[in-house]
């Protein structure tokens, strides 16, 4: 058990690191905001935190703290412009948001290394520091799910109009979300720069958009549970489908256009919700006859 | 000193002019990527992802009929009519199963993201990870000056392609039954299929012609930047985003005004900023254009929509 925990450690890291950043896309699109920004957060939250560690020698607890706190300054500043926009030109605004990061990362090379990338960071976090950040961070989400503030997103995800009539300021809370998605954003990518020892432009670009968005939307986008399934099984799946060598992507293509086509809401919410069906059925057949 | 000057922006106005229409035939076939692209979203309001990858197996498709000695306008034909099927099959495998189930928007993007990785493992292992070009020579390299402008032959058959398919596309959807069909379809699908539209032929119209393009912009763009590889449909996606949205996404003259925009600025920026930042530039561009409208440049929200009368 050890030793299978041991030879998969790396595999569990990015588990919790991506599952991280796969909350905070979830509870943007939770509010029924179709922005894509994390990238681009998660990338100042790693910047922000190695600069001041590593070039003024600031204490990482508390440049960890600084990160997550600019994430959340920066994501709330992004959420006036954005919330002008719906839809699909909301995604491609935050997209440009995303690319814009990128590029001044690559361009300011005395600040970032640019390129080359931004290298001799101490590793100060282990997979223990990775689990405690996910486990605050599901906590922060399960609360927010069970309480007023988790009803009146979904609320404002289903019908805008009806929210707003209801009295729910739907800037408002698309304001909280983005503020949250933002903390966890810089938070987690603090952690991972902190984690991996460098830090690289392209790491926080279009590819990782995608990656985390498929998690969300793969597992499920509106119960807590879902990003935390779609992580796990995606991550998991290139290990699992070691044997098949050159194949694997392949595989991995094939299995997310079979498994959204019978799994539309996503592996874990539509599984829920076809178990509450059966259960709903049995109850009534129970309940008829008598 | 006045004199000097004169010839120095003579010859300043010359370079931009010059850029300008390097500009505009590149924007040319921009403006074909993004015609596909916004002709699914408009009817389907779908992002499809696998695009790219479309447009990236027609230059493959054109490349491997010239290597096995087919002249170069078969080979661009082949090209065209393999990327429409190409993309048919992306529609029928992973966008088909996904209709009516209230969860397109979503499930489109995560089933087209699988097609997109199929499509490119298999070119991936195709070409064993090379950057490939076409044998010199594929395209015969004559070089007009006009009003003291450098045009290549090349250059010339890229607007012409650009200019034909577009017109080609508007008499398709505004002066043809199918057209029609389609644009009822785009319009209000439930009561076109009362009217008896089969809104499956449709579907099947729409992404045979968006792939078709995008196999178009793949030959063209193979053939003037001589680097033919798997991954070459990603950067391509990323630019026909901002295309799409500057123009209003689903609008036909949008997408094509866009484009030759967008290629423009491209040039310039590129020739007039520091390389690395030309991409802050244009996604800064579209940021902000966004922000003073938000449904795109020729988007009143219908307007230009290929919905709507024109």
């Amino acid at each position: 058990m050890i030793n299978f925990f041991i030879a998969y450690r790396p595999v569990f890291d990015l588990f919790l690191i991506h599952a991280g950043l796969a909350y905070s896309q979830y509870i943007v699109l939770r509010t029924g905001a179709f922005s894509v920004a994390v990238p681009g957060l998660a990338a100042i939250g790693a910047y922000c935190a190695a600069i001041l560690t590593v070039r003024h020698g600031i204490h990482p607890f508390a440049s960890v703290v600084v990160a997550t706190a600019i994430g959340t300054l920066v994501s709330l500043l992004l959420s006036l412009p954005l919330a002008r926009l719906r839809g699909v030109y909301q995604a491609i605004a935050s997209l440009a948001f995303v690319q814009i990061v990128l590029s001044l990362n690559l361009y300011a090379q005395d600040l970032t290394g640019g390129a080359m990338g931004f290298t001799g960071i101490p590793k100060l976090v282990d997979t223990v520091a990775l689990l405690a950040g996910l486990v605050v961070v599901f906590y922060v989400i399960a609360s927010i799910d069970a309480t007023r503030l988790g009803r009146s997103f979904d609320a404002i995800r289903q019908d805008e109009a009806v929210a707003a009539s209801l009295g729910i300021s739907v800037t408002g809370h698309q304001m909280v979300a983005f503020a949250v998605s933002g903390a966890i954003a810089g938070l987690f990518g603090a952690l991972e720069a902190f984690h991996g020892y460098a830090l690289e432009p392209n790491q926080f670009g279009f590819g990782l958009l995608i990656t985390i968005l498929t998690y969300v939307v793969f597992g499920g986008r509106r119960s807590v549970v879902g990003p935390l399934v779609g992580t796990a099984f995606l991550v998991a799946l290139p290990e699992i489908a070691r044997p098949m060598q050159e194949n694997r992507l392949l595989v991995y293509g094939v299995l997310m256009i079979v498994v959204i086509a019978f799994l539309p809401r996503g592996v874990y919410d539509t599984l829920r919700d076809r178990l509450r069906h059966r259960r709903l059925a049995a109850n009534n057949a129970a309940r008829a006859p008598s | 000193m006045g004199r000097a000057w004169r010839v120095f922006a003579q010859r300043g106005m010359r370079v931009i002019a010059q850029q300008l229409l390097n500009g505009l035939v590149v924007g040319g076939v921009y403006a074909l990527f993004a015609l596909g692209f916004t002709l699914v979203f408009g009817i389907h309001k779908i992002l499809n992802l696998a695009h790219g990858a479309v447009f990236m197996t027609g230059a493959f498709v054109a490349l491997y009929s010239v290597n096995a000695g087919l002249p170069i306008w078969l080979a661009f034909l082949l090209a065209m009519t393999a990327s429409g099927l190409l993309s048919v099959a992306i529609e029928i495998a992973a966008f088909r199963p996904l209709r009516g189930t209230g969860e397109a928007e979503f499930g489109a993007i995560i089933s087209s993201i699988g097609a997109n990785l199929v499509i490119i493992t298999l070119a991936q292992r195709i070409s064993e990870t090379r950057v490939m070009r076409f044998p010199f020579g594929t395209f015969p390299v004559v070089i007009y000056e006009i009003f003291g402008l450098r045009v290549s032959m090349l250059q010339l058959f890229m607007a012409a392609c650009a200019l034909v398919l577009m017109l080609i596309l508007t008499w398709y959807l505004y002066r043809t039954s199918f057209g029609r069909q389609v644009r009822a379809v785009s319009g209000n699908e439930r009561a076109a299929v009362l009217l008896g539209i089969n809104p499956n032929k449709v579907y099947f119209q729409t992404f045979f012609v968006s792939g078709a393009l995008a196999g178009a912009a793949g030959v063209l763009v193979g053939l003037a930047f001589n680097s033919i590889h798997f991954m070459m449909g990603e950067p391509f996606l990323l630019r026909g985003f901002v295309v799409i949205i500057l123009g209003g996404l689903g609008s036909i003259p949008g997408a094509m005004l866009a484009g030759l925009l967008f290629g423009m600025i491209q040039t310039l920026t590129v020739a007039y900023l520091p390389s690395g930042l030309t991409d802050t530039v244009i996604f800064a561009v579209l940021f902000l254009i966004l922000l003073v409208r938000p449904n795109g440049l020729l988007g009143a929200e219908a307007a230009g929509h290929i919905g709507a009368r024109r």
